[in-house]
């Protein structure tokens, strides 16, 4: 469905050139979920940038469906790449409304009977018709998300792009937003990329997935692998221990709290 | 982190619970919400009430200026015996030198005033909101000739060059106000690119990007309507500036045109006989000055509503 | 039991708005000794509230009220200006989340370190220069001189945050706050940021309190939980005993994470119950 290949991504030239993505290539099947991981700047939510035409490509190609995306992408690529952003409150028109929001893609790309596909889409993403004229300030965060969800799949697309999807919500509201998503995946037999810092919630959602450091990719694993501890590359095995909760090296002993 | 969320002290009823009702049933009951909370706002500032209320008076007395004016506001009355004459029963606010009521002549000019700034306002407005958004959005070259145009007209100070213009082009009512429209654009340019700037670069303006949408929509959909409600602050902040240059214009014989009952030419002519009819000049100065102070507290109001960042 | 370093009783803060009072915090009451303890809960539950109280930092128009709020045996709800702004920064130190937006961006970490310590103890200035390296050192800082005379700006969110720790620690407080002091930070580099807390109050004996959202981090950093829903204490409880939890609350709260360990699907969620508020 998907394929990365040699991406490369710079921004700036000279002294100011960065190399956001460096040489990252990998393959998504058809209905399948994989997963981006890694911290701050190491190139993950640049590669789903560039994938939907956010990011320059510099170098490489990306190919959708086994066709090479152009630039500017056309009307069709849209139709079949859509994307979910990270933070809720900041990817929703503050003065429009969920109708408003849910309407513009289907203007843009000339659909009919807009009213009923409105409908359908709250449906899917589990929220009632009495959301329809509601402005982002009266949502929750994790009803915001489900509307940006709902937004990107209004489209009806075949590949959704999630940009850390769930780490400006709530643990409660993240399970909720991540069983949707699964829960979707499934019904609408949808490819997801995920980004994510949390090594939990990609094993949850993706088979497969790429830890990424400095732009690099380091090592292409799979979410059973990671389960059962198995990584050959240290940064991924310390992203595995990081992500079990703190330890202390040395239990001293701490002293007891006025037992 | 101050979300407890608790219910309101009181519960409330009929009109307004269907106004404030959380989830709306169409988008008519969604808009006019919204607009009630901004009225409650802006309501809860006395001064600002009073500023709408001097506008709405200007405008209704604009509107209906023939009925309420007692006299003509052109014709005089005999030049021999009711010129000049102090403010009685009769002329309330007296007669000037060409035996004319001053109340009628100021009623009636509120519709010169009102004219200028209902002018200027859709003649300004559009070309900075869209000279603003476009430079800011685009970025670039386009940017760079957009803000250097900007600046060029920043540059000139608004009455020399409103001057200049309806020197060029003689004077007259519709010439003063192209000139001072032409002047007073680029200010609101500058606010509206910084605000693109800021609104450009967000997740909610990607998203329609990856949807498709054409930058033209982006502009006129998306940025404009983050970009507008700033500039109507300005704008009516601005007002009285706009009042003021153009009964400055009037006063230096540029703007309207003798025998038009514009404000600033009346206070022109009331400079000759400033000492001993004070009322002349005054009279429509207190005028000037009563509208320009409700377009300003009616400004700051509006600000408190629409901009919350600049508010205090 | 030894006199507590913080005793807090039926602590409220209320927020008197125009479409009336919140109440963010509602009778949260609590001990402090040397140890960590940790507050957790959900965005809105009053955790952050709660400490910005203890230190008289509550933004207006909120209003503190509680039957007691005493650190060390002072009473901080009656205690002078004075008093309070002796003890803020001297003896009880708090961490902020960002870093980016606690450091003074116009000062080098090195002045503001010993601007700190000059706040609160009699020193030269050589003195004070030598107890912020000292600090800058142990947080762990690789090279303590470069980083002495660099601007906020120029470091990472990691370093950034332990130069934040370096200076909330110089004055040798008895009480650190510490307000999602690594959810800004990469995960490795919070761990490592933790340790060196860890590290500091085991070593100098001080009462630390984390605030936190993160419950698996949390139980696994402190030794005792607090767990705060719609601004009350729902369940306090041994860090360890976690998993014996007894409120829904706090059992969902565990429940809803996705883990490595095991794969649940779909993950279970939280049914709030609308008793937990009352």
């Amino acid at each position: 469905m998907l394929d990365i290949q040699n991406l490369q991504v710079v921004y700036g030239t000279g002294r100011m050139r960065v190399d956001a993505v460096k040489n990252v290539s990998f393959h998504v099947e058809p209905g399948a979920a994989y997963g981006l991981v890694g911290e701050s700047g190491s190139g993950k939510s640049t590669v789903l940038r560039a994938i939907c035409g956010l990011a320059p490509i510099t170098n490489g190609r990306v190919l959708v469906d086994g066709q090479q995306v152009t630039t500017p992408r056309g009307k069709a690529f849209y139709r079949t790449v859509q994307m979910v952003f990270q933070d809720p409150y900041a990817s929703l028109h503050p003065r429009h409304t969920v109708d408003r929001t849910l309407s513009e893609p289907l203007a843009i790309h000339g659909e009919k009977d807009g009213e009923a596909r409105i409908l359908q889409a709250l449906k899917e993403v589990g929220l009632g018709p009495s959301f329809r004229f509601r402005y982002p300030h009266q949502l929750s965060g994790g009803q915001r998300q489900r509307i940006a969800i709902a937004r990107a799949l209004i489209l009806r697309p075949k590949v959704l792009l999630l940009d850390e999807p769930t780490s400006a919500l709530d643990a409660s509201v993240q399970a909720e937003i991540l069983n949707l998503l699964d829960d979707l995946r499934r019904r609408l037999g949808l490819t997801y990329i995920l980004v994510s810092h949390d090594l939990a919630v990609v094993a949850h959602l993706c088979e497969r997935l790429l830890v990424m450091q400095h732009g690099e990719a380091v090592e292409e694993t799979t979410s059973a692998a990671l389960r059962s501890g198995v990584a050959t590359n240290d940064y991924t095995q310390s992203l595995i221990q990081a992500s079990q909760g703190f330890t202390r090296v040395a239990p001293q002993p701490a002293q007891a709290p006025a037992a | 982190m101050t979300g407890a969320p608790l219910p309101l002290a009181s519960e409330p009823s009929g009109m307004r619970a269907w106004l404030l009702s959380p989830e709306p049933h169409s988008r008519w009951q969604a808009r006019l919400g919204r607009f009630y909370l901004g009225w409650r706002a802006f309501s809860r500032n006395p001064l600002a009430v009073v500023g709408l209320g001097i506008v709405l008076l200007l405008i209704l007395v604009a509107i209906f200026a023939d009925v309420i004016a007692p006299y003509s506001p052109i014709t005089g009355g005999d030049l021999r015996t009711e010129r000049l004459l102090p403010p009685s029963e009769t002329y309330w606010l007296g007669t000037d030198d060409q035996a004319r009521d001053i109340f009628s002549r100021i009623v009636h000019g509120s519709r010169v005033t009102l004219f200028i700034v209902v002018l200027v306002a859709l003649i300004a407005t559009p070309i900075g909101l869209l000279v603003g958004t476009v430079s800011g959005y685009l970025g670039g070259w386009v940017d760079t000739v957009l803000m250097r145009i900007t600046d060029i007209f920043l540059a000139f100070p608004r009455l020399i060059l409103a001057l200049a213009f309806v020197a060029a082009l003689g004077p007259g009512i519709e010439n003063a106000i192209i000139a001072i429209a032409i002047t007073s654009w680029p200010p609101y340019a500058r606010i509206a690119r910084a605000e693109t700037l800021m609104i450009r670069n967000s997740d909610f303006i990607a998203a329609v990007k990856l949807q498709g949408a054409s930058t033209p929509r982006i502009i006129l959909g998306h940025v404009v309507p983050l970009c507008l409600s700033s500039l109507i602050v300005r704008v009516t902040l601005d007002m009285a500036g706009i009042i003021l240059t153009a009964a400055g214009l009037g006063f230096l014989g540029l703007g309207a045109q003798p025998p038009m009952p514009e404000w600033g030419a009346m206070v022109a002519t009331g400079r000759n006989y400033l000492i001993d009819q004070w009322w002349v000049a005054a009279m429509p100065g207190i005028a000037i000055f009563v509208v320009s102070l409700g377009f300003n507290l009616l400004g700051d109001g509006l600000r408190d509503v629409l901009d919350p960042k600049a508010a205090k | 039991m030894t006199k507590p370093l913080l005793d807090v009783e039926d602590l409220r803060v209320r927020f008197h708005l125009r479409t009336g009072t919140v109440e963010a915090v509602r009778g949260v009451s609590f001990q402090l000794g040397r140890e960590r303890l940790g507050i957790v809960g959900e965005s809105g539950s009053g955790k952050s509230q709660t400490g910005r109280a203890i230190l008289g930092l509550t933004p207006p128009p909120g209003e503190v009220t509680a039957k007691r709020l005493a650190f060390d045996g002072i009473d901080l709800l009656t205690a002078s200006k004075r008093t309070l702004r002796t003890l803020r920064g001297g003896r009880i130190s708090m961490v902020m989340q960002d870093p980016k937006y606690s450091l003074n961006p116009v000062m080098t970490i090195g002045e503001q370190i010993i601007e700190a310590y000059q706040a609160h103890a009699k020193a030269s200035k050589a003195e004070a220069r030598d107890k912020a390296l000292a600090m800058l050192e142990a947080v762990k800082m690789r090279n303590p001189g470069r980083v002495f005379s660099l601007y906020p700006h120029e470091v990472s969110g990691g370093m950034g945050q332990r130069a934040m720790i370096a200076m909330m620690l110089v004055t040798d407080p008895d009480l650190l706050i510490a307000d999602e002091p690594t959810s800004a930070l990469d995960v490795t580099v919070s761990m490592e940021v933790l340790r060196i807390l860890d590290e500091l109050v085991s070593e100098r004996g001080m009462g630390l309190i984390f605030i936190s959202h993160d419950l698996k981090l949390v139980s696994s950093f402190c030794d005792r939980v607090l767990v705060m829903y719609a601004g009350r204490v729902v369940e306090q409880l041994e860090a360890k005993n976690l998993r014996e939890a007894q409120h829904p609350y706090t059992q969902g709260l565990m429940r809803c994470l996705p883990t490595l360990a095991d794969d649940v699907r779909p993950l279970p969620t939280l049914n709030r119950d609308p008793a937990w508020a009352l």
